[in-house]
């Protein structure tokens, strides 16, 4: 009886938790779906019409917005993949190979508009590239009347957004490279007289592509509909769809919020069409002729292609670096106008300033990721423990909390936004950690839930034996077991939650910002010096947590297990 | 004779009732009530917290306002949060949109700063308070509402005692007078200006404020006849009066800064521009804005303030609270503090804002007549006689026009 009513109980649990994830995301997706035919009942619209999309259409210059959202995801992605893969074909038989992470953690865990704000600070007129030749070679005495950025077809925002995604697809493909004995293959197909370039193209990223396959998909749905760093690096004149639907639903023309609702609509159609695409890629490639093809090309001038490919790496590589710290000195400069090459003097001045002003913007950020990591990370073991329990072997709607990563940002807190509205809560801070979470757990889920699933049930077993029951079980076995990636995803989590931008715009209401969005408005208006200070602060706090973290896991894990 | 007597007489009562009328329809209820009912207004008031959605693009308004939320905090145990909002219109989207789900009481709007389009909107939608609060507060005796038309009409829309006057704004340019000897001073000679200095001048994108008075600025000094712009627009009759402004923009477009295809999104944005040299020219809508930012170190000292000689935009801004603000006391009090005299002058002071006092002077007692008098103006702001060539702003509906025709000309087609 007893058990049989634990049993009935954690069934409902298991229910009651599946239900309340995934009504959100469902509602997420039909509160946009809906209304963009014109369906929403509490204003009072029930009938079902096309309207909107030709409402939609009819928006000046939308078709340029169109294109440019699917020329700057496409590209990124497949430049971003392309040199992520070189990189690490270039390091994979190096020292330096071991040491890749520990290089490329800090680039993964700032927020995107730091990459976007140190693209700023180094190319716009007055910025430090034109300083670094002014006015001895130029004769420039004041910025020239050069037109570089943000260029007309998104060409920075591709840099920028590419700066940020060629260390992640780094990062996994260094796990997956993991999984399988890459040197071994790697040596097979040099011993068959491939070169470098080719035994790896043949040989092991087939292998990792399989691994990342379901990344790269997130990506492309990222990068195509990226809000803030369109804000920042995209053309205004038209801008992005993203940044159109977020005008659109900002906008007070009585139905502003059901042709922001189409336009989400669209903005999915298009991660859908390129998704399509790339399948279609994909098909190409692998289609045996085009493969012989790819070979010959390849072989051909390999040398050349070689140098620039390592020389355009570098260049990105130091453009990233060079970025962070071009901010970091304007955080502290006084007085330094154009051409000068650097500060005439540093002052901490600014720096007081601005933490004065904002200390409270500050906390709140850091408290939120705290909370959403940590309420993620719960809910990932209660998940799985619970799941345990019930002795299912798969659950195929696992795959659910993956959807807020495949609907476009935007897309989805509009139909989110129709969702909330019916609750009316009193606090802003309640929905945006609940927001925050669709956008945490996936993360949490991937690193924690194998690692928790692979413990070996022996050592279950025998802890059974010694009379533990299952809640000193999952304490003193399991998340010890688990502790390093327990503190991976906290540390994951903490910085995804840390770098959202849209949905704080969105649901802090302006009551709750947080420092990314801070950032984000002086990019746009604000001082240069103060905009260094946040882009101090988004770069310093996510270091921070890499290194509580990294100690803590040397600390708690060393001996355990 | 007897006649003409009694017709002075029937004038005198005539007058007289139209006085009493006058003051009736402005102060509705008696001083005395007025002050009893303030003591409640403060009772309910303490305690609240109210949110102010204004305009956060500017680091210095910013400022005032966390210091005036500090004051009524101390005084009246009143917390006020500055929402920054970037533009106005997405607040009248948000409480409309609130309207339209019928959540009539505790709106997440408690006060906003507004004015033109925006309260023309507010006021159609009857999405603000009525009961002309405004004349309710024991400040608004320091304003001079008889004889200052401008108080209760908001481009040409009666207020009706629905938004507080806060401050007095007028659009001006500065430049620096170390590498220019004479700015341009009418929509032609900037035009030529324009052309001749290529890429060197540039306004914030509209819809943003200043963008779009910009465009207004240079339709009023091109248009035939500004009497039209009094006028409800109506597109059959007006479409072709904006021809000589699309006209101007397309001449000057492809020689602005970064070719037009890129806009600054605010006017601090443009402060940056110009401080960096990138672009010659500033503007502002804040007389002071130029003397502000060489305090602040921004703008080199050398920098001055100009208007064209037929003028430039001049208007008052405002706040309102909406019709379903959750605490409307609070607000009322923080406005009323808004007005004080104390707040007014600090809000003029050019080392915190700069922007001009909406209080009349003459209303005011001796101690704080000397303040105000003494206040030093900026190295850059202009004087008021340098001021006093001031144009009236269109009827709201154009606001809408322009910023639409503008978006679709030069905002979309890159």
């Amino acid at each position: 009886m007893g058990t049989n009513f634990y049993g009935q109980l954690t069934k409902a649990l298991v229910i009651s938790i599946g239900t309340l994830v995934i009504i959100p995301i469902i509602f997420g997706f039909i509160g946009f779906f809906l209304p963009s035919f014109g369906y929403f009942p509490i204003l009072g619209k029930s009938e079902f019409n096309l309207n909107y999309f030709h409402l939609s259409f009819n928006i000046a210059g939308i078709s340029k917005s169109i294109i440019l959202s699917l020329f700057t995801g496409l590209v990124s992605t497949l430049l971003a993949l392309f040199f992520s893969q070189v990189i690490l074909l270039y390091l994979f038989k190096t020292r330096a190979y071991n040491y890749i992470k520990i290089i490329i953690s800090p680039l993964i865990a700032l927020p995107h508009i730091t990459m976007a704000i140190g693209l700023i600070f180094l190319f716009s007129p007055s910025g430090l590239f034109f300083r670094l030749i002014s006015p001895w070679l130029t004769g420039f005495d004041r910025p020239p009347n050069i037109f570089i950025m943000p260029d007309e077809y998104g060409l920075f925002l591709i840099l920028g957004l590419i700066l940020k995604e060629i260390p992640f697809f780094i990062l996994v493909s260094l796990s997956a490279l993991q999984e399988f004995s890459a040197k071994k293959i790697f040596d097979l197909g040099k011993s068959l007289q491939n070169s470098n370039f080719s035994s790896w193209c043949i040989l092991i990223f087939p292998l990792i592509y399989k691994k990342i396959r379901f990344v790269i998909f997130i990506v492309i749905a990222f990068t195509a509909s990226v809000v803030d760093m369109s804000l920042i690096l995209a053309p205004s004149t038209p801008s992005t769809l993203a940044i159109r639907i977020l005008q659109t639903y900002q906008s007070s023309d009585a139905d502003s919020l059901f042709i922001a609702s189409n336009l989400a609509l669209i903005q999915l159609f298009i991660i859908i069409i390129l998704l399509l695409f790339w399948m279609v890629l994909e098909k190409i490639v692998s289609y045996k002729l085009s493969f012989i093809f790819f070979m010959k090309i390849l072989s051909f001038k390999t040398f050349f292609i070689k140098k620039i490919v390592v020389l355009s790496s570098v260049i990105l590589f130091f453009l990233s670096i060079l970025g962070i710290v071009s901010s970091l000195i304007w955080g502290f400069s006084a007085n330094w106008y154009f051409p000068n090459f650097f500060p005439k003097s540093l002052t901490l001045d600014v720096f007081t300033n601005f933490y004065n002003e904002n200390k409270s913007i500050i906390f709140i950020s850091i408290f939120i990721s705290f909370i959403v990591s940590l309420i993620s990370s719960l809910l990932t073991i209660i998940w799985v423990e619970l799941i345990e329990i019930l002795k299912i072997k798969k659950i195929y709607l696992e795959w659910i909390i993956f959807i807020p990563l495949f609907i476009p940002q935007i897309s989805f807190l509009i139909g989110l936004q129709s969702f909330i509205i019916i609750f009316d809560f009193d606090s802003y801070l309640l929905p945006l950690i609940i927001i925050q979470l669709f956008y945490v757990i996936p993360y949490s889920f991937i690193i924690l839930a194998p690692s928790l699933r692979e413990i070996k049930k022996e050592i279950i077993i025998v802890a059974t034996s010694l009379g533990k029951n299952r809640l000193q079980r999952l304490l003193s076995i399991k998340i010890p077991i688990v502790m390093s990636s327990l503190l991976t995803s906290f540390a994951i989590g903490m910085l995804v939650s840390f770098s959202l931008y849209t949905p704080v715009y969105f649901f802090g209401g302006g009551r709750i910002t947080t420092l990314t969005v801070e950032a984000l408005n002086l990019a746009l208006s604000g001082s240069r010096q103060d905009l260094g200070v946040a882009t101090f602060f988004q770069i310093i706090i996510p270091i921070l947590i890499l290194i509580t973290v990294a100690y803590l896991s040397k600390k708690i894990c060393k001996w355990r297990f | 004779m007897l006649i003409n007597i009694r017709k002075n007489l029937v004038k005198l009562i005539f007058n007289l009732c139209l006085i009493y009328s006058f003051i009736h329809f402005i102060f509705p209820s008696f001083a005395l009530e007025r002050n009893e009912n303030w003591k409640d207004v403060l009772k309910k008031a303490s305690g609240q917290t109210i949110y102010f959605h204004a305009w956060g693009g500017a680091k210095n308004i910013n400022s005032y306002i966390k210091w005036a939320a500090g004051e009524v905090k101390k005084k009246y145990n009143i917390t006020v949060k500055h929402v920054k909002v970037s533009d106005t219109a997405n607040v009248v989207a948000k409480i409309l949109s609130e309207k339209n789900v019928k959540k009539n009481n505790n709106g997440t709007v408690d006060l906003v700063w507004i004015n033109g389009e925006n309260f023309s909107l507010m006021k159609s939608n009857n999405l603000l308070l009525s009961e002309k609060w405004i004349f309710n507060l024991p400040n608004s005796k320091f304003l001079d509402f008889s004889n200052d038309p401008s108080l209760l009409n908001d481009f040409g829309i009666p207020t009706d005692g629905m938004e507080m006057p806060w401050g007095v704004s007028q659009l001006n340019f500065y430049y620096d007078t170390k590498y220019i000897n004479s700015p341009p001073r009418s929509a032609l000679e900037l035009k030529n200006y324009i052309i001749k200095n290529k890429g060197r001048f540039t306004f914030p994108q509209p819809p943003d404020f200043v963008g779009t008075s910009f465009l207004k600025q240079i339709l009023i000094e091109l248009i035939s006849d500004k009497k039209l712009l009094k006028l409800k627009y109506v597109t059959q009759q007006h479409e072709r009066e904006l021809d000589t402004l699309w006209q101007w923009l397309d001449e000057v477009t492809p020689h602005l800064w970064r070719r037009g295809k890129n806009y600054p999104s605010n006017y601090s944005a443009i402060t940056e521009l110009v401080a960096e040299r990138e672009i010659d020219l500033g503007m502002a809508f804040n007389i002071a804005h130029a003397s502000n930012s060489i305090s602040e170190g921004k703008l080199s000292n050398s920098v001055r303030s100009y208007i064209h000689d037929k003028g430039t935009l001049a208007n008052v801004h405002f706040v309102a609270i909406p019709y379903n603000s959750s605490n409307k006391a609070a607000s009322k009090v923080f406005a009323n503090f808004l007005i004080s005299p104390e707040a007014q002058i600090k809000k003029q002071n050019k080392d915190f804002w700069g922007d001009p006092s909406v209080i009349s002077i003459n209303k005011l007692s001796q101690k704080w007549k000397n303040k105000f008098s003494t206040l030093p103006r900026g190295l850059a702001t202009l004087t008021n006689e340098d001021l006093r060539m001031k144009l009236e702003e269109p009827h709201p509906s154009w606001v809408k026009v322009i910023e639409d025709k503008w978006i679709k000309k030069y905002g979309s087609s890159n």
